[in-house]
């Protein structure tokens, strides 16, 4: 895959798609039977709730404050983009401690399961869903 | 929950090639079938329990809207949705939304989607913010010497002024993904990001014949982005994204 001349391989061709990519579509996009004419829709509400992790919220700054805290940063120099500076940092505070909600929804229903301890049910947020959906937000599933 | 025995789970809408159904699985391991005519018919099958477990269904749902969009043309149904019976889906949803399903299937015929989605490199991303915002380097030095619980609210305040910066750079970098690739495409979906560090999540209806050079506009915009953004790049999968329709018996409105 790699071009010998460059430093890291470009795209060269799409991946296919599994259910991890397209869940929050599945769930969220496609045509939707009118409430009338549908019996019903199967009680995944909370799935749905989980998946809709919001980025503009308290949880999010103070997660943005402690990463930009974090950050070792010379401050009174412009010696922004050393390379070897970014390296300094590793990869493991920030973005695997605060995966998001919609992680953990995706492996509820695909069954990836390579870190839980952000399980999100607690924290789902109760925005009742867009039209379609506010019938079945009752029954959980499992 | 109501009661799902004995009720038609549809999955999609389909202009079929031919007359049969997709040889694959539906939920519950109920055979797929193909109800109505071949240029407008529905894949469904039929539900046996009322106990249906969310995940399996889930996967289900994918895997026949996957199979099926190989040689045919499908608008996806959102999952979840069950009609009354085989009878129904024929008369309430495609009868009596003919003229919209028709549409819509013309519109995507022979198209697929292919998604973009792009993911910021956290900690380069955080270094050029606080580099080039004056307000968040100063309180960010400054809320190094006080205790956390001592500075709350003046942490929340850090971190939402990362995170406009964060969404400038998302407006910017979108609007670049989309000029690269819009040329190519039939329709572009922006669509919602959900996790903090994301740049975009893009959908394009795309023709199968023009792919190849979809996917050259790709590479090139992955080398524009460089090392500042992740790229993925996922299809082509069915035109999910694109099957914006609100279905009610008797009106064809779009949604």
């Amino acid at each position: 895959m790699a071009v010998a001349t460059t430093p890291r391989g470009y795209i060269e061709r799409p991946r296919p798609s599994g259910l991890a990519d397209v869940i929050e579509v599945i769930l969220d996009k496609g045509l939707v039977i009118d409430a009338f004419v549908r019996v019903s829709l199967i009680g995944i509400e909370i799935l749905t709730i989980d998946a809709r992790i919001v980025i503009a919220s308290v949880d999010t700054y103070l997660r943005f404050a402690e990463a930009v805290n974090r950050l070792d940063i010379v401050q009174d120099t412009d010696s922004q983009g050393l390379p070897e500076l970014m390296e300094t940092i590793t990869e493991g505070g920030a973005k695997s401690k605060v995966k998001g909600l919609a992680e953990g929804a995706k492996e509820a229903v695909t069954g990836d399961d390579d870190d839980d301890d952000d399980k999100s049910q607690s924290r789902s947020r109760s925005r009742s869903s867009s039209r379609s959906r506010s019938r079945s937000g009752s029954s959980k599933s499992s | 929950m109501t009661d799902l025995a004995g009720k038609v789970y549809v999955y999609g809408v389909i202009a079929a090639s031919g007359d049969t159904a997709p040889q694959v699985e539906g939920i519950e391991a109920a055979p797929v079938r193909l109800v109505g005519r071949p240029e407008l018919g529905a894949l469904v099958s039929d539900l046996g329990t009322d106990a249906l477990s969310a995940p399996k269904a889930v996967r289900a749902h994918w895997r026949v809207l996957e199979e099926a969009s190989q040689d045919a043309t499908i608008v996806p149904v959102r999952f979840g949705m069950v009609m009354e019976s085989e009878d129904a889906v024929v008369a309430r949803l495609l009868e009596a939304n003919q003229e919209t399903l028709s549409a819509l299937l013309h519109d995507v015929a022979g198209k697929v989607q292919l998604t973009v989605k792009g993911k910021y490199d956290e900690d380069r991303m955080l270094r050029e913010i606080v580099q080039s915002t004056p307000a968040v380097a100063e309180l960010n030095e400054r809320l190094r010497t006080v205790s956390v619980e001592a500075a709350y609210y003046d942490r929340i305040r850090l971190g939402e002024l990362v995170a406009a910066e964060v969404d400038h750079r998302r407006v910017a970098d979108t609007v670049a993904a989309v000029a690269r690739l819009e040329p190519l495409a039939e329709a572009v979906r922006e669509q919602e990001v959900r996790e903090p560090n994301a740049a975009y999540d893009l959908a394009f209806l795309v023709r199968r014949e023009a792919i190849e050079d979809f996917t050259k506009a790709v590479g090139e915009l992955d080398r524009d982005v460089g090392d500042r953004i992740e790229l993925s790049y996922i299809g082509p999968a069915p035109v999910y994204s694109f099957a914006e329709a609100n279905l009610s018996e008797g009106s064809p409105a779009w949604a």
